[in-house]
């Protein structure tokens, strides 16, 4: 009877437990390294998305994770668009406000599309990993992701939706007079055949110098210098829609949003794509106030496309003396881990190894605000064939070759014949929009991947504070000497040097509680007694910077004693930390 | 019921005087120039362009007759640096005379130009200058911590001697570096080695190191000085400049207003910067670079004419030389908006040339002014016995100098660059004058020597001339670089079965000089009569007529 009635139990008990179980897909073999089974937000990374998907995904995201992801609007755009940041953290550990801050952008360019798709995966992984990969439930404990997936949301939707090329629109949609005839936008690209791309025209020519690339069709290369050729090339795909003799000479925009921040900013003489001052556009306005009321960011990165390239400023080479060599070495350390982690990519300067910006985005994060920041021109011809072709862009066919092999053709629109009001009997044909910057469907979500990881390290390397010790010691006169050991565990300091030598962030405080202080003083050197005092109150010594990977001490002279000694770090960009003896 | 209206009338005008007799808040102010243009509905229209950080209406005035934003204009700008009350006057004085003026040349500039006035574009600042405490304010309402050290006006000024004003003290030390004047012992001067001179006195603005950080009053209320926070030379983390260029609501109303005004040829700002009396020369090395710091060669020597009828119409002379300053709207109106831009301070003390003593021989001859800018104004002021210019230096305890001789005095906060209002007139006179004069140069642009023949039937060649018969080019040369400056067009207006067989619809060209001619020329096909508009935003547009042979 016992027996049989422990047997029941068993069975019940087992089969409650059994029924009760919700299978974790993460536990079994369903899980792929690296990546959830089993997500909440079911999402592909292999496609883009246009605005609504992108509202869609936010929303859905906070709504899975109510504990780790918030989501506001920073604002709208010019057409009126709200601006999503997913503010994405542990908030049951910690002050999210005071947690060093990692800002994300994506997309200022509108052609510039997968920014946003990395910048949502980061999101996704980091929301959907915390349970399972201990170092991201660390991270998000820790620290704060602030993630914009796109801050040219107008244009982006233009891009997307309506005919295109690679490169175009990349301004934003407010309509400009670019040929100074005084209307706006009046001569934009035209898609003649109605395919939803904007691709080339060419016309047989007796005089042409191009010609049909014998091993590919679809590829019209340049004929040698004595050698005769059988096509004219005449530009993208377009007619003169205000009949001034000119083909698509006034097309969206035409301005530069990221031309438009405040360091180093130059009128458009000087810079291209200027405005009227920095901040002309609202959504320059709408970043700019949350980087300003987010006095927590430490570290950010925005996304471009293409190239791949990790680049950090200057954008102009005057501007090159305010990157000390204590910056400079965070940066490198940076770079050059992100270099092995995304072959193909390269760790550059933008003024020395790409082209002079002024009034760039990165410009103003890093030397407006003293904020570690990269942009990453995302996707390289590296990943084509997992090698640099030996030829420049147009000596080699890799893209067309990869089109054939991997895409079987998908990136061409095959060249046909079309009747041009201006031109007479052309032929268009080309690559498609969604080729040559953008990634194609299979490289997206791995790229997403290896750029989330190498902004992962740099969130991960913010500034991380502790007090490592709070040292005693009776002076005569019944006074106590206390000092404090503060320590930056990470790589990234509290201030940059720029940040240090300009006072763009005030100093951190660090302040002695449940004490009477009747002096305070910095520690340049505890071992020789170098000290440097601050006379007004003592009790709060500001400190300049906490080094990465550093410590500073500071010391107070204390009446009486106490065993109860607190000690409080407020750092903007390195938290708020306190230890008590 | 006479008696009330007699009353009611003495009252309006009294408050009238009165208004002419102070400088005037921006409650004040504003129910000024709204009653101007009340006064005047078919001249005068007033538009708020934004709003201060403390919600104060930043007002424009268009004076003109008719459509005023298709004329061309000259904008007169005061009151960015929010010390200058003055030019926030001069200005005010100017747009009533001129909405006013009914009969003269003056009235009938307002035919073919249009004149905008923003007498006050950093209105929080000049609010100080009516408050309690009286001292000298630069920023807006803008909340800023100007040391950076995370504290916000921690170190304000104290009025340590209680006369309501903000001066200076002067402390007896043997580490300052100042000494009282030989020539006028109110001033204080700094010691030079040179001339065997030591320092005696340490010299600081009244108040308290209150934060004991070894600076005294560097965080006072006060936050951001719109006329160093504009985007051209932006002095990069300098107090009152700004976390960034163009931060600020007023700093962006009024580059938004510049350049959305095509119209605007040329812009007059009143403050504390000189470029009229004597003109900024022409250096090439500043040029020749990507970013230009020159002006530019065709523009200098526009400012050696412009400079020229200054000083001929206002007869104002002794001017202080005030360089442009960083982050300024002067340099900016130029270099990044493209416009002509001058700049003065409308009123500076004339230099008083004081008799020796008349007990000695060399009666005849005078002593020679002092190159001391304070020594100077004091002279000036005590020429026209003004009081209330100067604090005599008085002993005071101070907390910081314990046991010290410390006095407080020095020249009274605002006076130097802003003189009772009663000196004003005749400065407004003047300017008025200089911008009438302006504006009377401007560029004018005619289409002449038309000329149609008859190619074949059905077939007429057009040639046109356009000249400029100003006295001034179309627009600055800098605004040919500037993308928002509208260039000179020349266009055909086709009608019916008319067509282009030779030539451009569109023909845009850089600034016409003064009395420069650019010729076009067109093949037309068709029959009727077509029409030829030339001109750009800042000289009008003219139109003739063509029959078709």
């Amino acid at each position: 009877m016992k027996k049989y009635i422990i047997l029941i139990l068993l069975t019940c008990s087992f089969s409650v437990f059994s029924q009760e179980k919700i299978q974790n897909d993460d536990l079994t073999g369903l899980r792929a390294i690296g990546s959830p089974a089993n997500p909440k937000v079911k999402m592909a990374w292999n496609h883009y998305n246009d605005y609504a998907m992108i509202t869609k995904f936010c929303q859905d995201l906070a709504k899975a994770y109510p504990d780790l992801v918030k989501l506001e609007s920073m604002g709208k755009s010019y057409q009126g668009k709200e601006m999503w940041v997913l503010t994405i953290s542990d908030t049951k550990t910690g002050n999210v406000a005071r947690k060093p801050g990692f800002y994300i952008d994506g997309n200022i360019h509108s052609n510039e599309i997968q920014g946003t798709e990395v910048a949502m995966y980061t999101a996704w992984y980091l929301a959907e990993n915390f349970a399972s990969v201990p170092f991201i439930k660390q991270l998000l404990q820790d620290k704060v992701f602030y993630i914009t997936p796109t801050i040219n949301p107008d244009a982006r939707e233009d891009f997307l939706k309506n005919p295109n090329n690679a490169n175009s629109p990349r301004s934003g949609m407010m309509a400009m007079d670019d040929d100074g005839d005084g209307q706006a936008d009046e001569d934009k690209y035209d898609d003649l055949d109605g395919d939803g791309n904007i691709v080339m025209m060419r016309r047989r020519s007796a005089t042409g110098r191009w010609k049909v690339d014998p091993e590919n069709p679809q590829r019209m290369i340049p004929v040698k210098a004595d050698e005769k050729g059988d096509y004219e090339m005449l530009g993208y795909e377009g007619i003169d829609n205000d009949g001034d003799g000119l083909i698509n000479e006034d097309v969206i925009g035409y301005y530069d949003p990221n031309r438009d921040w405040a360091w180093n900013w130059q009128p458009d003489y000087v810079q291209r794509g200027a405005l009227f001052y920095p901040g002309t556009l609202p959504e320059t306005q709408n970043i700019k106030n949350f980087i300003m009321t987010h006095p927590n960011i430490a570290g950010a990165q925005s996304y471009h496309n293409n190239g791949g390239m990790f680049l950090r400023g200057p954008g102009a080479e005057e501007d090159a003396p305010f990157y000390s060599t204590q910056d400079a070495s965070v940066y490198d350390y940076f770079g050059k881990i992100g270099e092995k982690m995304n072959p193909g990519y390269k760790y550059f300067v933008i003024y020395k190894d790409l082209y002079t910006v002024y009034g760039g985005e990165i410009d103003w994060l890093a030397l407006g605000r003293g904020i570690f920041t990269f942009s990453t021109e995302l996707m390289t011809s590296y990943k084509l064939f997992n090698k640099n072709s030996e030829e420049g862009r147009f000596q080699n066919n890799e893209f067309e070759e990869f089109s054939r092999l991997m895409l079987f053709g998908d990136a061409y629109v095959t060249w046909k014949p079309f009747k041009h009001p201006q031109y007479g009997d052309i032929e268009i044909g080309g690559s498609k929009k969604n080729y040559v910057r953008a990634h194609p469907g299979f490289l997206l979500e791995e790229d997403a991947h290896r750029n989330m990881a190498f902004t992962i390290l740099h969130a991960s390397q913010m500034p991380k504070l502790d007090v490592l010790e709070i040292k005693q010691k009776a002076l005569a006169g019944g006074f106590t000497e206390v000092t404090a050991t503060i320590v930056n565990e990470k790589v990234i300091p509290t201030h940059s040097a720029h940040d240090v030598k300009y006072k763009i962030e005030r100093p951190d405080f660090i302040t002695l509680k449940n004490a009477t202080v009747v002096a305070g003083m910095i520690v340049e050197n505890e071992d020789t007694n170098l000290t440097k005092e601050q006379i007004n109150n003592p009790q709060t010594i500001a400190v300049p910077s906490i080094p990465g990977m550093g410590v500073v001490k500071v010391r107070w002279i204390v009446k009486g004693k106490s065993d109860k000694f607190t000690v409080e770090i407020d750092s903007k960009k390195g938290g708020l930390v306190s230890k008590t003896l | 019921m006479k008696k009330l209206f007699l009353l009611s009338g003495l009252l309006s005008i009294s408050l009238w005087t009165s208004a002419q007799n102070s400088y005037q808040n921006h409650t004040q102010l504003s129910a000024r120039i709204k009653a101007l243009s009340s006064k005047f509905t078919s001249t005068v229209t007033l538009q708020s362009i934004g709003k201060s950080k403390g919600n104060r209406d930043i007002w424009a005035l268009a004076i003109s007759k008719g459509n005023a934003s298709n004329k061309p204009a000259i904008a007169i700008i005061a009151g960015v640096e929010g010390t200058h009350l003055a030019g926030t006057e001069l200005a005010v004085q100017m747009a009533e005379k001129l909405a006013g003026a009914s009969t003269d040349s003056i009235a009938k500039l307002l035919d073919s130009k249009t004149f905008y006035f923003i007498p006050s574009v950093n209105p929080d600042a000049q609010e100080q200058f009516f408050a309690k405490l009286k001292f000298e304010r630069g920023g807006n309402e803008t909340e800023t911590d100007d040391d950076r050290d995370g504290y916000v006006n921690e170190d304000s000024f104290e009025d340590l001697n209680g006369d309501g004003i903000i001066t200076q003290i002067r402390v007896e030390d043997p580490t300052g570096s100042f000494i009282i004047s030989k020539e006028d012992p109110r001033v204080m001067i700094k010691a030079d080695p040179a001339k065997g001179e030591k320092g005696k006195y340490i010299l600081l603005t009244e108040g308290t190191d209150n934060d004991k950080d070894g600076s005294f009053n560097e965080d006072a209320i006060g936050g951001v000085n719109i006329d160093k926070n504009m985007t051209y030379d932006y002095p990069i983390f300098v107090a009152g400049a700004g976390d960034f260029a163009a931060s600020e609501n007023e700093t962006k109303a009024l580059l938004s207003f510049l350049y959305k005004a095509n119209n605007i040829f040329a812009v007059l700002t009143f403050g504390p910067a000189n470029n009229l009396t004597e003109a900024i020369k022409f250096d090439r090395s500043k040029t020749a670079k990507r970013i230009i710091t020159g002006l530019l060669e065709k523009d200098a020597s526009v400012g050696e004419q412009i400079s020229k009828l200054y000083n001929t119409q206002t007869a104002l002379k002794d001017a202080p030389a005030l360089p442009q300053t960083k982050g300024n709207f002067s340099q900016t109106a130029y270099f990044h908006a493209g416009r002509y831009s001058f700049t003065s301070p409308g009123w500076w003390a004339p230099k008083v040339q004081v008799a020796k003593d008349s007990t000695k021989k060399e009666v005849a001859t005078l002593a020679k002014p002092s190159d001391n800018e304070e020594i100077k104004y004091l002279k000036w002021a005590d020429s026209q016995k003004l009081s209330n210019v100067f604090v005599n230096w008085q002993s005071v305890k101070h907390p910081d100098f314990v046991g010290k001789n410390v006095e407080v005095g020095g020249i009274a906060p605002y006076s130097k660059m802003n003189p009772p209002v009663s000196y004003l007139t005749e400065s407004a006179n003047k300017h008025l004058k200089f911008v009438s004069a302006l504006a009377s140069q401007m560029p004018e642009l005619q289409i002449v020597n038309v000329n149609a023949e008859s190619v074949s039937a059905g077939l007429t060649r057009i040639s046109i001339k356009v000249i400029n018969t100003g006295l001034l080019p179309t627009y600055a040369e800098i605004g040919d670089k500037v993308r928002w400056v509208q260039k000179v067009k020349t266009e055909l207006k086709l009608t019916g079965n008319q067509a282009i067989v030779s030539g451009k619809k569109i023909n845009l060209r850089s600034t016409l000089g003064a009395g420069e001619t650019q010729e076009y020329s067109w093949l037309i096909s068709g029959s009727g009569s077509i029409s030829i508009e030339a001109g750009c935003a800042t000289t009008g547009v003219k139109t003739v007529n063509v029959s078709l042979k």
